[in-house]
C-alpha cells in the first residue's frame, strides 16, 4: 500500500484541506481529510472486482510497457530488470494483503 | 496545458495534478488523449513553482514520446496562460499554430474526441468551449424572476484561433486586465464569436476527494482508452492478439 498527500476540497471543512490518500496497488483504497478526519473508502465488494479488473490491465500492458523502457534505455534496463522481476512477487503479497486484511 | 493549481496551497503542498490515477499522474491522461491526434504539434506545460522536479521525472515515465514544453506559471489562472501562449509566440507568428487549446490539466477524462470537436470548431468559428446541459439548475435574475435561457457548464478543452488569442492575450497584459478564463478575454479584446460544443460528462474535474474514485472508475468502464474511437482496440483483444499496451 502507497499513502499520497494532496490538497482537495473537503466538503466537511468547506475549504482546501490536505488529505491523504491510499492506494492499493495503483487503486485508490481510502481518503481522509487531516482536517476533520473525515474519510472515504470503497468497500471491499466494490475494491476487490475494481482491483482484478485493473491488474488483468496491468498484466495486459506490462510487456509493452517493459519493451518501450528497454528501447529508451537499454543498459538501464538489463541493469533494473533482474531487480524489478525479483521484486514483484513481494509486491503483490503486499498488495493482496491490503485487500483481504481491510 | 494548466496544472500551475489556484495558488491555495495547504499541508503538504501536494498539487493534485501531480497524483496516481489509475497508474498514471492526473495530469499526463489529457495530454495523451490530446497528442493521439495526428494535428497536435506542441504541447506546452503550464506548470507550479516547486513542482519542477516532480513534473519532469512524470513526464520521462509517462510520455517519454512526446514533447513537452514546461513553463512555470504565475499567480492567476490568467498569467499562467499568458506564459504560456509567451512560450508559443514564436511559433503562432511563424504560422505553425493555428489554434492553441487550453485545458486544465485537473480534467484527466477529456478525450481525444472532445479535443478534435473544440479544435474543429475554433477553425471554423474562431473560439469553441464545451458545454454539459444543467436542467436542474434554475438561474434567477436579481429580483427573483427564473431566466428562461439553458444553463450549462462549461468545460475545458477551450480552443481559439492562435493569432486573435494571443492579440487579447498581448492586449490584456498591456491594460492589466486579468480574466477569468480564456472566453472573457477573448471576448473582450475581440470579436470572434465563440461557439459551444457539446461536452462529455465523464470530463470531470478533481476537486473534491470523491472525483479521484469516480475517475479511476469512469477509466476503468472506457478501458482506459480514451483515444479517437476509430483508433480503439479494447485491450482484452490486444491481449487475446499478442498486441499488449
Amino acid at each position: 500500500m502507497s499513502i499520497e498527500h494532496a490538497d482537495l476540497l473537503c466538503e466537511r471543512c468547506d475549504r482546501v484541506t490536505e488529505h491523504e490518500l491510499h492506494y492499493a496497488g495503483r487503486l485508490l483504497e481510502s481518503v481522509r481529510c487531516t482536517r476533520c478526519g473525515h474519510q472515504l473508502s470503497m468497500t471491499h465488494r466494490a475494491l476487490v472486482p475494481a482491483y482484478l479488473h485493473d491488474l488483468e490491465q496491468r498484466v495486459a500492458s506490462k510487456p509493452q510497457r517493459l519493451y518501450h523502457r528497454a528501447l529508451r534505455d537499454p543498459r538501464g534496463f538489463l541493469r533494473t530488470l533482474p531487480g524489478a522481476v525479483l521484486r514483484q512477487p513481494a509486491k503483490f503479497v503486499r498488495e493482496f494483503w491490503s485487500l483481504v486484511r481491510r | 496545458m494548466l496544472a500551475a493549481g489556484e495558488g491555495r496551497r495547504v499541508g503538504h503542498d501536494t498539487n493534485k495534478v501531480l497524483l496516481p490515477l489509475a497508474g498514471r499522474r492526473v495530469f499526463t491522461w489529457a495530454v495523451r488523449w490530446a497528442t493521439t491526434l495526428p494535428h497536435v504539434s506542441h504541447v506546452v506545460l503550464v506548470i507550479r513553482d516547486g513542482d519542477q522536479d516532480s513534473v519532469r521525472s512524470a513526464l520521462a515515465r509517462e510520455l517519454p514520446d512526446t514533447a513537452v514544453t514546461v513553463v512555470t506559471g504565475g499567480a492567476s489562472r490568467h498569467e499562467s496562460e499568458w506564459k504560456a501562449l509567451c512560450a508559443l509566440r514564436p511559433a503562432i507568428e511563424g504560422g505553425e499554430t493555428d489554434v492553441v487549446v487550453i485545458h486544465d490539466a485537473a480534467r484527466p477524462l477529456a478525450s481525444a474526441e472532445l479535443f478534435r470537436d473544440v479544435i474543429a470548431a475554433a477553425e471554423r468559428y474562431g473560439g469553441a468551449l464545451p458545454v454539459t446541459e444543467q436542467p436542474a439548475l434554475a438561474p434567477l435574475h436579481d429580483g427573483g424572476a427564473q431566466v428562461t435561457d439553458r444553463t450549462v457548464a462549461v468545460q475545458t478543452p477551450q480552443a481559439f484561433r492562435a493569432e486573435p488569442l494571443l492579440a487579447a492575450y498581448t492586449a490584456a497584459e498591456r491594460e492589466g486586465f486579468v480574466g477569468t478564463d480564456t472566453a472573457s478575454c477573448v471576448e473582450r479584446y475581440t470579436d470572434v464569436p465563440v461557439h459551444c460544443v457539446t461536452g462529455d460528462a465523464r470530463n470531470i474535474k478533481i476537486t473534491f476527494p470523491e472525483d479521484l474514485f469516480l475517475a479511476e472508475r469512469l477509466l476503468a468502464k472506457a478501458d482506459w482508452d480514451l483515444s479517437a474511437p476509430e483508433s480503439r482496440v479494447p485491450h482484452r483483444r490486444r491481449l487475446a492478439h499478442g498486441e499488449r499496451g
